[in-house]
């Protein structure tokens, strides 16, 4: 047995403290900023790594903050599903090295260091959510996270940058409303604040209450993670951003809402008290119109990142309908999509934002052939293509057939044609985008004395592209390490 | 059934208060009396939480000579001063986006900024 040392706390605790000292490490200097920025999530990612060994020998434990026992005190607890840090420290490092030639052109020197500033702190907040075991804790990182998120948004100064915030902004404050409503009734119905002590104590509670808590709080993280009908925020916020805040908002922000749910589930199911199949129900609905209806939009859409959104929509609608499919393999998959697919998204935001620092445009029609000037890039772009519509070896065509073969387990065959179905959806507006980068010819033959991009937005994608090709490869490493969560999760239903 | 609504007036205050925002935040066309509602909507929920926590008859939980039970639950107010100083920051962002909005197109009416698009 090895005595750990109190690694959770410093999760949190070294990314937070550094984010607010960032401005007056950085004393305007943009260079500062970058190499403190980077030196914070090299820290944060060794101390996930080390969290994420020890989960994967030990099983879940928890960091009990400042001494006092849970429920008493807030509880840190990490267990499988928060191995979703890894991903959060990944794409956090890659988007600092992504960032920093790029806001250079984007933003005022001055200002940088406060960009840094707010993207650790969304990425810090990310990472706490992730481990919280305190439902109150879980709203106040959330809402660290939300607030730090609209105002990256608005950075870029574009045109319509903060029209885009605004309606995020509003949007993403009534759904934290609505899950801290839940919590207070969450609060009043058991006295208590730590999720496993709620669970527990959920038994006996009013039926009435207890299925509008359910409702509202589940209610709350579709807004943040864009589920079909409540999606109307996402694509101006996520198009606008600066690129490497596409890929965090895409790949990570909207994942919050899942870790949420996840959370919810966790306590639906363990507790008993509530029963879930209506839910389900509502959410393998929503899903599988997220997935046609996100594809459907991002066919006719001529701005590539606008595309990129709406794709994200459709991917949401994959994770969001194996969770309520609520069969082994159909979570499994939507466990293992939350991972896969922020690796993916990210890869085609960032070879897409470097096409729009290179070129500096951004419709598909003006960037027709534009692969023949920066063939490494849009190399990236299309592994990042072929990964998210699912074909194999590329890491989004397990996540996909789990979840085919959990609708298929639920008894519900249905939804796995609607999935395979949007699949074809997307095959089409890739295939779009590919051969537009490709095959088409130039509208502008200025497009091919561009040049590839530099390399730290290059290397950050190729990366990124490659760990797509593994994780196709090595799937099976994700699928087994969030297994026994699954297992756990699922056994109150009686073995799923 | 009435007489249940009176026992739990401030509850059913709070819920009518929610839905008044809600109605504002999406029928007003005017970023600012959008977010107006917003606010009231922050509010109706922090009055919820703290509503929770009030006892009939109960002091307020200072230990010392002449403390007696019972007390209020403090914790409650203790998560709503939190949630106070978020309700802060997101008024201070949605403002100043406000602001930036003005300087950028002259207008704050969502009608209008739609059409600039």
């Amino acid at each position: 047995m090895i005595t750990w040392p109190p690694l959770l706390a410093l999760l949190i605790a070294v990314p937070m403290t550094s984010a607010v000292l960032t401005p007056a490490i950085a004393r305007g200097s943009a260079r500062r900023a970058f190499w403190w920025a980077l030196a914070v999530m090299s820290v944060a990612s060794i101390i996930a790594a080390m969290l994420i060994i020890r989960v994967s020998h030990e099983g879940p434990f928890s960091y009990v903050v400042g001494g006092w026992v849970a429920p008493y005190g807030i509880e840190l607890r990490f267990d499988e599903f928060s191995a979703a840090i890894a991903i959060i420290c990944l794409l956090g490092t890659l988007a600092i090295i992504f960032s920093k030639e790029y806001v250079t052109h984007a933003i005022a020197e001055p200002r940088i260091p406060y960009y840094y500033t707010l993207l650790l702190l969304n990425l810090m907040a990310m990472i706490g959510f992730t481990v919280t075991g305190d439902l109150f804790n879980l709203f106040v990182f959330m809402e660290i996270l939300s607030l730090s998120g609209y105002a990256l948004v608005a950075v870029s100064g574009e045109r319509i940058a903060e029209m885009a915030a605004f309606k995020y902004l509003v949007m993403g404050a009534v759904s934290s409303l609505l899950v801290l409503f839940s919590i207070g009734l969450l609060y009043a119905l058991t006295g208590s604040l730590n999720m496993a002590d709620v669970a527990e104590r959920l038994d006996g509670a009013a039926a009435a209450p207890l299925a509008v808590a359910f409702a509202c709080i589940t209610l709350g993280f579709m807004v943040k993670s864009a589920v079909f009908p409540l999606h109307v925020w996402l694509p101006d916020a996520h198009a606008i951003a600066p690129s490497p805040i596409s890929a965090v908002l895409s790949g990570l922000v909207v994942k919050v809402g899942i870790i949420g749910m996840l959370r919810v589930y966790q306590i639906a199911y363990s507790s008993g008290a509530v029963d879930m199949t209506g839910l389900n129900t509502v959410l393998m609905w929503l899903g599988a119109i997220s997935i046609v209806m996100g594809a459907f939009f991002a066919v006719f859409q001529d701005d590539i990142k606008l595309m990129l959104a709406y794709s994200t929509i459709s991917n949401i609608g994959y994770i969001v309908m194996g969770l309520g499919l609520a069969s082994t393999y159909g979570v499994i998959g939507a466990s293992v999509h939350v991972f896969n697919h922020a690796l993916i998204k990210a890869t085609l935001f960032l070879g897409a934002g470097a096409i729009i620092h290179q070129t500096g445009k951004r419709t598909l029609s003006d960037l027709a052939g534009v692969g023949r000037a920066m063939p490494f890039t849009v190399a990236a772009i299309s592994i990042g293509a072929i990964s998210i519509v699912g074909i194999p070896p590329t890491a989004g065509f397990l996540c996909k057939w789990y979840i085919a073969l959990g609708a298929m387990q639920a008894g519900r065959p249905f939804f796995a044609f609607a999935l395979v179905f949007g699949a074809l959806f997307i095959f089409i507006y890739y295939i779009r985008m590919v051969n537009a980068f490709y095959f088409q010819k130039p509208k502008d033959p200025s497009i091919l004395e561009v040049h590839e991009a530099p390399a730290t937005m290059l290397g950050p994608t190729l990366l990124l592209a490659a760990l797509c090709l593994v994780m196709g490869v090595f799937g099976r490493l994700p699928l087994s390490f969030i297994e026994p969560a699954v297992n756990r999760l699922l056994a109150p239903l009686g073995g799923g | 059934m009435l007489q249940d609504l009176w026992h739990n007036l401030d509850y059913a205050a709070s819920v009518v208060l929610f839905c008044i925002g809600l109605y504002t935040v999406i029928t007003k066309s005017n970023l600012i009396k959008k977010f107006m509602g917003l606010n009231i909507m922050e509010t109706s929920v922090f009055a919820f939480i703290v509503a929770l926590g009030v006892v009939d008859g109960g002091d307020a939980p200072i230990m010392g000579a002449g403390a007696e039970a019972p007390f209020i639950n403090p914790l409650p107010q203790a998560l709503i001063l939190t949630g106070i100083v978020v309700a802060v920051s997101t008024t201070a962002l949605a403002l100043s986006l406000i602001i930036r909005i003005w300087k950028q197109t002259g207008t704050i009416e969502a009608d209008e900024l739609r059409g600039m698009e």
